[in-house]
């Protein structure tokens, strides 16, 4: 059995020259967002209203939190998304926005609200006049009680049919973020 | 019957006498009617019904020997004539009929277990599909897709981690995570290509439960002159150029080969729409050095380069369940472009795939000989996907594995006609990711090593063949994995598995006609790596995949049941029977609750174990009415059970049927073996599913027709064979249950091919 041996021996005197994998290296994820909010203030003047998301170890891991807000009947309200991540390592989070509207044309915000009577308008455009969604009006009705979908997409189509007015049907895309908030009209 | 030969051709003593019979490589049927041709002599004659010719008053010398028949590829023989000579000529009129162990002819491979080949022809004609596809020509293999650039084989039900694919040896190493990486072989290096439909393999490394593909590169011919072929085919659909070219000589000093592959393909088409971003690109190389240092003692060094960057259908590209909901009502794949393109962007894959293999013989006494084997392999894979922030040029996905093979196989024949064949084998994995990507890695860093060792008796006796035998692996896993809550850490695991596998088997020949094999075998695999540690979102399947690190082996015990009748040289039955229970069954079960993040709720997937039960038949019913004429008809069908959930399996292929009419010309001095085919396939619906077990009812059953037609030319010693053939002539649009585009677009649309092969040398 002196051979078998022998390639024992072979068999990892070749490894040791020809496996020259790295040690791993953990990747700093910096395209993961980790947190949304959306900043809510009525154009008439008054309190703004917060709803944050936040998943600080993103799919994995511990759930995500999730507030929501209420808001009061017939008011218009001026909205402001920021989206944000942990750019350069574990210690401090970026914005990401930035990142988004520098690619304005690849990227639209879409919004759905479930059980509740209230309006979106977007308030931004790209370089080809088409909405971003970073900005935007809610504007809410009577009271009530339900959900609001924010959702990103990422290289939507945003010639096709309806996408303009913010209808996602037709919009193709991935997506890139999609968070329901809880929010009561009262 | 026999041929005069001048008497003074070559100025020697010519008074040898070359007799021989010609019989189909298939059945062993003699081939009357065969045409027999010595070039130098320049004389030929027929074979008389046995299938026999004779030659005499030939000078001693060296000959090539030309042999056709109708329906065949003439053969070419080159032999020294130097006293009376009895020759046995073969011929592949069955090709539908050949095995694994007909092919190869090494007697030390006989095996109970019945295999089925495409040969170096099929390959030469069909070379620009992928390996899989020309696998999928062989009853009872169906093929698991990601597009058309993207396949794997199923068989009897099983594909990837418990289906072994070994390249002229060695087991293809690759990363066969998901169901979107294909097996990293260029077709054209092979000269031919098994399956073995086996209740157990033990004499080979690798992940298999039964079944095993061999890729093999083929002996040298004896000639010792240099010789060649040239292979180019066009297909209309995607408009691709696949170019090939083979260059060996068995010369004194060694026999080598060199083979060189590149194949270029643009955007498929569906019979309504382009699939934008389906291209693909290959360039691939092989070189094979063989030399006998004595008649005792014979090396063969091996290598290939694999390299190839696929599309992928760019609206098969989702985010989450909506999108995948979005995309299932679009009547259009989303981003399709009303033009073709050659362009190839995310997302794409990049593979290249090395493989050196150095093997050597040692024949100890006339019916001894050890046998070492090394394989070496690389495979670097990268995958890009659309990605924010000009990210998408930099890989999603970017892995090393390294794996080294060892191996020495000892056979002893006994006078008996026992043979034992026995063998040790290590092999060691080492799989890296490359940092860089920005995305925590779906797969881990790990090592595995895998030392193992198997015993094989045979016996052969008239009318039977036995055989027994088991093996024994340890596998070992060092794994480096980072932690899924914040901050990360490195967590180390290791595993160790033992596994065992046994086998019986037994094939009788009732008589020259009838021939029944039956084989029994337990085996276990161990959990691959992606089954223990995936981690993440798989596009692939729009949900979340988590490994399991306490999984233990599975257990399959498969049986195994053949028959081979041939009746009056007019019709040839296969009919194959096999039933594998497989307990703790790995796969991926859905869990109850959906998993949140920032892009939505997605189902969670976890590897689980179950009993599971796979059970189907394989049939090939070939008929011959005339010599002309060849019907072969081929249908296979695959039951797959969870008997715990008491719920069908998933990914089980539809029952499909397809029948092939050929119908042969007259040849004639120019025009060699022209023939005309028309084939169909018709494939079921799969509604052996639930429900709520997949993402959109299964697609609908469909019916395929293809033609083709094609002769060959002699010019000299040149032969050209040309063809054109036609797939999805009827521009059916359909989508087939086991590729996952069918999900968001339909399948391809017609396609010609035009093919040209220029054979020179010899």
């Amino acid at each position: 059995m002196k051979s078998i041996k022998f390639l024992y021996l072979l068999a990892f005197g070749l490894f040791i020259f020809a496996s020259c994998n790295d040690d791993p290296v953990i990747e700093n994820q910096e395209e993961v967002i980790t947190d949304l909010v959306v900043t809510l203030t009525p154009t008439d003047g008054g309190d703004s209203k917060t709803l944050i998301f936040n998943d600080d170890d993103g799919d994995g891991g511990n759930a995500p939190s999730i507030v929501g807000t209420s808001l009061a009947p017939n008011t218009t309200y001026d909205a402001v998304i920021v989206v944000s991540g942990f750019e350069e390592g574990e210690d401090e989070k970026e914005d990401i926005t930035i990142e988004i509207l520098a690619e304005a044309d690849e990227h639209q915000f879409f919004f759905q609200a479930t059980g509740l009577s209230i309006d979106f308008e977007y308030a931004d455009t790209d370089s080809a006049n088409r909405p971003i969604g970073q900005q935007f009006r809610l504007i809410t009705r009577e009271a009530g009680s339900g959900t609001v979908l924010v959702t990103l997409l990422h290289e939507p189509t945003k010639d096709a049919a309806g996408v303009a007015d913010g209808d996602i049907t037709n919009a193709a895309g991935e997506t890139d973020v999609a968070v329901t908030f809880p929010v009561t009209v009262e | 019957m026999s041929g005069q030969v001048p008497a003074n051709a070559f100025g020697q003593q010519c008074s040898l006498t070359l007799s021989g019979n010609v019989l189909d490589k298939g059945t062993n049927i003699p081939l009357h009617f065969s045409n027999v041709y010595i070039q130098e002599a320049e004389v030929g004659m027929v074979t008389d019904s046995l299938g026999n010719f004779q030659f005499r008053n030939l000078c001693a010398g060296k000959y090539h020997i030309e042999i056709s028949h109708i329906g065949c590829e003439p053969e070419l023989y080159y032999f020294q004539l130097a006293r009376d000579t009895v020759l046995k000529i073969y011929l592949h009129h069955h090709a539908e009929l050949l095995d694994e162990v007909v092919v190869h002819g090494h007697r030390e491979d006989n095996t109970s277990q019945a295999s089925a080949t495409i040969s170096a022809e099929v390959i030469a004609k069909e070379g620009n599909k992928t390996l899989t596809d020309l696998l999928e020509n062989i009853t009872g293999v169906s093929s698991l897709k990601n597009g058309s650039g993207i396949s794997k084989p199923v068989i009897h039900g099983l594909f990837g981690n418990r289906v072994a694919i070994l390249n002229n040896g060695v087991a293809q190493a690759g990363q066969q995570w998901g169901n979107d990486h294909a097996p990293e072989i260029d077709p054209f290096s092979a000269n031919h290509l098994s399956v073995v439909k086996g209740a157990s393999a033990l004499a080979y490394p690798g992940n298999s439960l039964g079944s095993v593909v061999l890729v093999e590169a083929g002996d040298f011919e004896e000639d010792p002159h240099l010789q060649g072929n040239v292979n180019y085919i066009f297909q209309t659909n995607g408009r691709g150029h696949s170019l090939n070219t083979k260059l060996e000589q068995n010369a004194d000093w060694a026999a080598w080969r060199v083979t060189g592959t590149y194949k270029k393909r643009g955007d498929t088409h569906t019979p309504n729409y382009f699939l934008t971003n389906t291209g693909n690109q290959e360039t691939n190389f092989s070189t094979q050095l063989k030399k006998q240092f004595s008649t005792r003692w014979k090396s063969n060094l091996y290598y290939s380069l694999f390299n190839t960057e696929i599309g992928i259908l760019r609206g098969s590209h989702i985010g989450n369940l909506t999108d995948l909901d979005r995309a299932l009502n679009s009547k259009l794949p989303f981003y399709t472009e009303e033009k073709f393109s050659y362009n190839i962007n995310a997302p794409r894959q990049r593979v290249k795939h090395h493989l050196l293999k150095f093997e050597s013989k040692y024949f100890l006494s006339e019916n001894a000989a050890l046998n070492f084997k090394y394989g070496g392999q690389l495979n670097n894979r990268k995958e890009f996907d659309v990605r924010r922030g000009g990210r998408t040029d930099t890989p999603a996905l970017h892995l090393n594995q390294y794996q080294h093979f060892f191996e020495t196989v000892f056979n002893q024949e006994y006078r008996n006609g026992m043979l034992l064949k026995s063998g040790v084998q290590f092999n060691l994995v080492d799989n890296g990711n490359i940092p860089g990507t920005g995305i925590l890695p779906l797969i881990p860093n790990y090592l595995s090593y895998q030392p193992s060792g198997f015993v094989i008796l045979r016996k052969e006796a008239k009318k039977w063949f036995w055989e027994a035998g088991g093996r024994y692996d340890m596998k070992i896993y060092d794994v480096t994995a980072i932690s899924n809550s914040i901050p990360r850490v490195f967590e180390y695991f290791d595993h160790q598995f033992h596994n065992y596998a046994f086998s019986g088997g037994v094939k009788y020949k009732f008589s020259k006609s009838l021939k029944a094999s039956l084989n029994l075998g337990q085996m276990l695999r161990a959990p691959e790596i992606n089954e223990l540690y995936s981690a993440g979102l798989h596009q692939g399947v729009s949900g979340i995949e988590e490994g399991s690190r306490d999984l233990v082996p599975e257990m399959s015990t498969k049986l195994v049941g053949s028959v081979d009748w041939f009746f009056r040289k007019k019709l040839f039955i296969q009919a194959l029977g096999y039933y594998q229970n497989i307990d703790d069954f790995i796969y991926l079960q859905p869990q109850s609750d959906f998993r949140l993040t920032i892009r939505g709720a997605f189902p969670v997937f976890k590897y689980e174990q179950t009993n599971a039960t796979i059970y189907g038949t394989d049939w090939q019913l070939t008929f011959e009415p005339t010599q002309r004429l060849k019907i072969v008809n081929k249908y296979s069908l695959v039951r797959g059970v969870d008997r715990t959930q008491n719920l069908p399996l998933i990914n089980i292929p539809a029952d499909n049927l397809s029948s092939a009419w050929q119908y042969n010309f007259k040849s004639s001095d120019r025009f060699k073996n022209p023939f005309f085919s028309l084939s169909g396939k018709y494939v079921r619906r799969q509604n052996r599913l639930e429900e709520e077990q997949d993402f959109a009812p299964t697609p609908d059953e469909y019916f395929l027709l293809n033609a083709s037609i094609g002769t060959s030319v002699s010019i000299g010693h040149s032969s050209f064979d040309i063809g054109i053939s036609g797939e999805n002539l009827l521009n059916t649009a359909y989508r087939d249950y086991l590729n996952r585009l069918r999900y968001f677009a339909d399948d391809l649309g017609r396609n010609v091919s035009l093919r040209v092969n220029w054979k020179f040398g010899g």
